[in-house]
């Protein structure tokens, strides 16, 4: 999913939510972070969003979340676009307040990692080293199986902390065989390279 | 008259005798006789070969045969109707062969000379998904169906239909020399028996023709499998006997197993009731009528359809077609309805993990699955393709294609106006999320358009800007090019996709797409295929069968340089096993030296273009090469490929 596209949906659901987030919801309590860390894997929000709802290509990032509580409650008794519906019989509204607690008890990314700086030339070259062409395309355009990443559409930090701990079909790369800094420099490679044109300018696309 | 020993030889044999050293053992009987009385047990064995008076004088080896076995085996299988035969030759059906050629004139079937069996039973395996009936395939009983097993497997895992003739020198008596008794087996279907529908081993010639035909109507009653029929070389060879009565016994085809009226009743009401229901589709269109009948139920319910492509079931374009939104379709039904479903159990529950497989339901609690497939019919044990068990709700038995009329009725019966009317509200809203899914197709194909290696969406869309307007057919897998055909091309017909090859088993792909070139040649239809290089390394000769027969066929090589799929796995392991990740090629890349498979195409007689690594050489490449295939010709372009 692209940048701009994300940011859309972002945009969108938060004026939908905005209008049924005046439902109050059912949660009574303040969120637990370790209930909520438990229900996220039970009611299957890592499958798609990761395991520390850091996004994969399934969907977006969610740590932290992008929408207060009651509009996120309500976003997902009515979800829009891929995301399947959490019904109540699934989670309850005080088990979705542990989720979302537990979504911001992950915090933003690390302002450590932010301040690495990568070579783009040697990450050219460890982008094919360590085989990630082999699912995002030589260019990071990506395909089914893998999404675009280049140009990369999460934060240096963000895409630490997924190829670390991957979710769906992304084998993880632990720091003993691709170090901060070597991911610092495929990310910096793939902020080289440019963003994709629109498909409405693709005459062939509109066949 | 007596011969010598040396003329005894028989003439035809003179090449396997060379090569065999016991070639001495094939004497005249009165010689046999004699050598055998000499032995230490004091026994006469009986003749080897049976005497013959000619003229009143005994003991003349026979040289000709007049009316041999193999001319009425002929007679049989061409009652059946089979247009073509696909084979590698082998001595073992070498009296058929000849019969074929001679007797049967080359015609119906005609003889399609293949390089490798895997070749002829992939061809026979793609033509039948066009031409809804099976082909012929002969093979060498023992060295040639180890080398056919393969496409064998894939054919009975995607439910088609190969008719498969064994030649085996059953008789150990009458075996010439060594080759003989390598090539020969006591039981020659034994190694196939797991991964094939029936077979039989018939020690006559009246058995042969019950069993050949009784053969083809098991073959084509679904659940449609491959079928294998030993000949035994002494059957083709000698004279049919005198006096055998011999007749052949008329084929009628059984009518496909259709669900009984309650079952089907009960899925209509539930699926009228639903709020939700979801059509989940995989094998469903046998025929063009299967694909009719799919698409009058998906607009009666007004019920989105998701297509798992092992067939053409349903139009990519139709407002209904839900596939690029499977995901959400699936998590919001009530009913999902499994119509011909190889693998149920993955459209309703999704597997995660790294190291280990964890499962998770993709439906509701409480969601309500009905079943309708042929495979409730004919199950074996052994190989594990029948998949996960899934509990559903209600259970079929019966081929779905030939349920549909029944169930279209009973939908119409119980459909009310206050149902037509929420039906058309849903109706509306999957029409829009299909919109939705399409654009969102379309921006997923835009990145890296101009990229070399050429993206496989850019192939994609190139091909189909050129194809479009003819009567086409895409007869190869779109798996592992991101599936942008299916994506993005407006499929209609049922001859427009094929599916694949439905056991995964590499090496389908090039046959399996001449074989339909093939079926589609007489209809006049431009067939392409968009071909991975590791499956065609398997058997390229199936290229050189193309040019040999003139069978029109535009192949787009998406080469990628690699086995690309196990190379992603080797590179899973080395994340997995945290060992270094920069080995993942060895043993799964093609790349030094590189092919050329433009080249590999020209030495077999065929146009061969490429390899083209810039994306603006396409077009004009693509349109040169229809014209060689719409003059009747295949070609080839090697396109230098994305990944996937």
């Amino acid at each position: 999913m692209g940048l701009v596209k994300f940011v859309g949906i972002v945009c969108t659901l938060l004026t939908a939510c905005g209008r049924i987030g005046a439902q109050a919801s059912g949660a009574k309590a303040p969120g637990n972070v370790t209930s909520g860390k438990q229900m996220f894997l039970e009611v299957g929000c890592a499958a798609c969003h990761g395991a520390q709802g850091q996004g994969t290509d399934l969907a977006p990032q969610i740590a932290p979340p992008p929408l207060d509580l009651e509009p996120m409650i309500a976003y997902l008794r009515q979800p829009t676009g891929k995301m399947p519906p959490v019904p109540s019989g699934t989670a309850s509204d005080q088990q979705l307040a542990d989720i979302y607690a537990y979504l911001k008890s992950v915090g933003p990314p690390g302002s450590l990692i932010n301040q690495l700086k990568g070579n783009p030339e040697n990450g050219k070259k460890l982008f094919v080293a360590y085989g990630c062409y082999e699912c995002h395309g030589w260019q990071g355009a990506g395909a089914a199986i893998a999404p675009r990443i280049g140009p990369p559409a999460l934060s240096l930090a963000g895409l630490l902390r997924y190829v670390r701990a991957p979710t769906g079909q992304m084998p993880p790369y632990t720091a003993k065989v691709a170090s901060d800094q070597d991911l610092a420099d495929i990310y910096a490679y793939l902020k080289t390279l440019p963003p994709p044109q629109p498909a409405n300018k693709v005459p062939l696309l509109s066949q | 008259m007596r011969k010598s020993q040396r003329d005894s030889v028989n003439r035809r044999d003179f090449l396997r005798a060379a090569a065999a050293s016991t070639a001495g053992l094939v004497v005249p009987p009165s010689a046999a006789v004699a050598a055998s009385a000499k032995g230490s047990r004091g026994w006469a064995a009986p003749p080897l070969l049976k005497p013959v008076v000619t003229d009143g004088e005994p003991n003349v080896e026979i040289l000709t045969v007049d009316h041999p076995g193999s001319d009425f085996m002929v007679d049989v299988l061409k009652s059946l109707d089979f247009e073509y035969l696909c084979a590698n030759p082998g001595n073992s059906f070498r009296s058929l062969h000849e019969s074929f050629i001679n007797y049967g004139g080359n015609r119906a079937p005609e003889f399609i000379t293949c390089c490798h069996e895997e070749s002829s039973v992939g061809m026979g395996h793609g033509y039948a998904k066009i031409e809804g009936k099976p082909l012929l395939v002969c093979v060498h009983g023992t060295v040639g169906l180890q080398h056919a097993s393969m496409a064998i497997y894939d054919a009975f895992c995607d439910r088609v239909p190969v008719y498969i003739v064994l030649g085996n020198f059953s008789d150990a008596a009458v075996r010439f020399g060594q080759v003989d008794w390598t090539h020969s087996a006591q039981d020659p279907a034994a190694m196939i028996r797991d991964y094939t529908k029936w077979d039989d081993n018939p020690a006559s010639l009246g058995a042969f023709a019950e069993s050949a035909v009784r053969a083809y109507k098991i073959a084509t009653t679904p659940p449609t499998m491959p079928v294998a029929l030993v000949a035994g070389h002494t059957l083709q060879e000698h004279p049919v006997p005198g006096g055998a009565g011999l007749s052949v016994p008329k084929l009628s085809i059984t009518s496909p197993p259709a669900a009984d009226d309650g079952a089907v009743a009960e899925a209509a009401r539930i699926l009228v009731r639903a709020e939700n229901p979801v059509l989940a589709t995989d094998r469903v269109a046998r025929t063009p009528a299967g694909l009719s009948a799919m698409i009058e139920l998906a607009e009666l319910l007004q019920a989105p359809v998701i297509d798992r492509n092992g067939r053409m079931n349903f139009p990519t374009r139709h407002p209904l077609n839900m596939t690029e939104h499977a995901a959400s379709t699936i998590a919001a039904a009530d009913v999902v309805a499994g119509l011909e479903l190889t693998d149920f159990w993955s459209v309703v529950n999704s597997v995660h993990g790294q190291v280990y497989p964890e499962t998770q339901p993709t439906i509701k609690p409480g969601t309500r699955l009905i079943s309708i497939t042929a495979n409730d019919l004919f199950m074996k044990s052994n190989y594990q393709d029948f998949q996960r068990y899934t509990p559903v709700d209600l259970a079929i038995a019966a081929d779905a294609e030939a349920t549909l009329p029944s169930l279209v009725e009973r939908v119409k019966r119980e459909i009310t106006d206050d149902r037509k009317r929420a039906f058309a509200d849903r109706g509306a809203k999957i029409a829009a999320a299909h919109r939705q899914a399409s654009e969102a197709q379309r921006d997923a194909a835009a990145p890296g358009w101009d990229a070399s290696p050429i993206s496989t969406a850019r192939l994609s869309m190139e091909l189909w800007a050129q194809i479009k307007n003819e009567d086409w057919s895409l007869v190869s897998n779109c798996q592992f090019i991101s599936r942008w055909p299916l994506r993005l091309w407006d499929f209609r017909k049922h001859y427009h996709y094929i599916g694949a090859e439905g056991g995964y088993g590499v090496g389908y792909g090039a046959p399996a797409s001449v074989g339909a070139a093939l079926a589609n040649r007489k209809h006049g239809r431009l067939t392409v295929s968009i071909q991975n290089d590791g499956d065609l390394m398997f058997a390229p000769g199936v290229l050189w069968t193309a040019a040999h027969h003139r069978i029109p066929l535009l192949i787009l090589m998406h080469n990628n340089r690699a086995y690309h799929q196990e190379l992603m796995q080797i590179q899973i392991m080395a994340s997995q096993h945290n060992r270094g990740i920069t080995n993942a090629g060895i043993g799964s890349v093609l790349v030094d030296p590189p092919i050329d498979y433009a080249k590999l195409a020209e030495s077999m007689g065929m146009h061969g273009e490429g390899p083209i690594g810039d994306p603006q050489d396409l077009a004009p490449a693509i349109r040169r090469a229809i014209e060689v295939v719409k003059r009747g010709d295949p070609a080839l372009i090697d396109v230098l490929t994305q990944p996937r």
